[in-house]
């Protein structure tokens, strides 16, 4: 609140010991939604300026770090929301390294990928379903299935209540695996075709 | 197939919550069923893969370069140098363009107007001209024709004659 306080008061030096010890946090929000550095970057640029025209309103009921925390999730969104749409998801754009993965996966092993190449096909994979959904959507699964927080955490960062991250992370699961069941059933069935 | 009735509960279970936070009884009654029901276990399978990915896609994070102080700070300084420049002087730099235009437009226009004279000269002469046809056809020299308190004097002096 010290630090709050200070910046409030013009203190310059005081914002950027905010923007080096929160800057971590804002990334991690900022990854959620873009995958490349310069626009992590220009995120995260966003959401401290916009905190610092709006430093006025922190009044340190909640913490420093949550209250960035929502900042840079609104912002995030309004990003993806103003950008161009994605292009339409198809299931017939599987690349032979996702097959290859998916394959790997449905053999049984169950684990989780081992090498970076896996793990960057299996990222790809993720925001190959993630593109069928709505970006808040996106913000709940991500947070609730992907890194584990709780629905209450969800609506602390979002500022949505918890009915409503329940519903966005409930449709959201059902609308994935749908998707994910038709890129096994295109794999299936391309399988089928090459042995034949 | 009483497989169907099970399938939608099943499913629903999957859409309810990850499946890396389901119950060890949830998890048990879904293994059970997927052995007989195909649908299911393509739902089930799809849903593991699908927790798979995007537990993956949650460690991709970027981390912050050492320059990002140093950049939010230059961007922050920037901007407040943009918001201190007097309102006026703002008004200015917008309007500079418009101002410059109309300059312009009134420079071109004081031209065309000092131009104006010389370009009416001819028509003088054709005025003169038509008085020169006017003459001809009255079949009077230029010099020989009357003013108007000529013309009245002349009709007084009649009168008075007639008197």
């Amino acid at each position: 609140m010290d630090l709050a306080r200070r910046a409030q008061d013009g203190d310059e030096s005081a914002f950027a010991e905010i923007v080096r010890r929160y800057s971590p946090r804002v990334f991690s929000v900022a990854s959620r939604f873009f995958r490349q550095r310069p626009l992590v970057e220009e995120a995260a640029q966003e959401v401290f300026l916009k905190a610092y025209t709006q430093l006025g309103s922190f009044e340190g009921r909640g913490s420093l770090e949550g209250w960035l925390t929502r900042i840079a999730t609104n912002t995030c969104l309004n990003i993806v929301r103003s950008a161009k749409r994605r292009p339409e998801y198809t299931v017939s754009d599987l690349t032979d390294d996702e097959e290859s993965w998916l394959e790997h996966q449905s053999a049984g092993d169950g684990g989780e990928p081992a090498s970076v190449e896996n793990s960057v096909v299996a990222t790809d994979l993720a925001d190959r379903l993630l593109s069928v959904l709505s970006p808040e959507d996106q913000q709940a699964l991500l947070m609730i299935d992907g890194e584990q927080a709780s629905v209450k955490e969800v609506a602390e960062a979002t500022g949505w209540s918890e009915s409503k991250v329940k519903v966005r992370a409930f449709r959201a699961r059902k609308k994935v695996r749908e998707a994910m069941e038709k890129l096994l059933s295109y794999k299936g069935k391309r399988a089928g075709s090459v042995a034949e | 197939m009483p497989g169907n009735q099970m399938s939608k509960h099943i499913t629903e279970i999957l859409d309810k919550a990850s499946i890396a936070t389901l119950s060890e009884s949830e998890l048990n009654e879904v293994r059970a069923h997927v052995l007989e029901c195909m649908s299911c276990r393509d739902a089930y399978e799809a849903a593991r893969l699908s927790a798979v990915v995007l537990k993956n896609r949650a460690q991709v994070v970027i981390e912050p370069s050492p320059f990002f102080q140093t950049r939010v700070m230059a961007a922050l300084r920037e901007q407040q140098a943009v918001e201190s420049v007097p309102a006026m002087l703002r008004l200015w730099r917008s309007a500079k363009a418009v101002v410059s235009t109309m300059a312009v437009t009134t420079a071109a226009l004081a031209v065309v107007s000092f131009m104006q004279p010389s370009q009416t000269a001819p028509a003088t002469e054709q005025t003169a001209s038509v008085y020169s046809a006017y003459s001809v056809i009255m079949d009077q020299d230029a010099d020989e024709q009357m003013s108007y308190e000529q013309v009245l004097n002349t009709i007084y002096d009649e009168d008075d004659d007639a008197r």
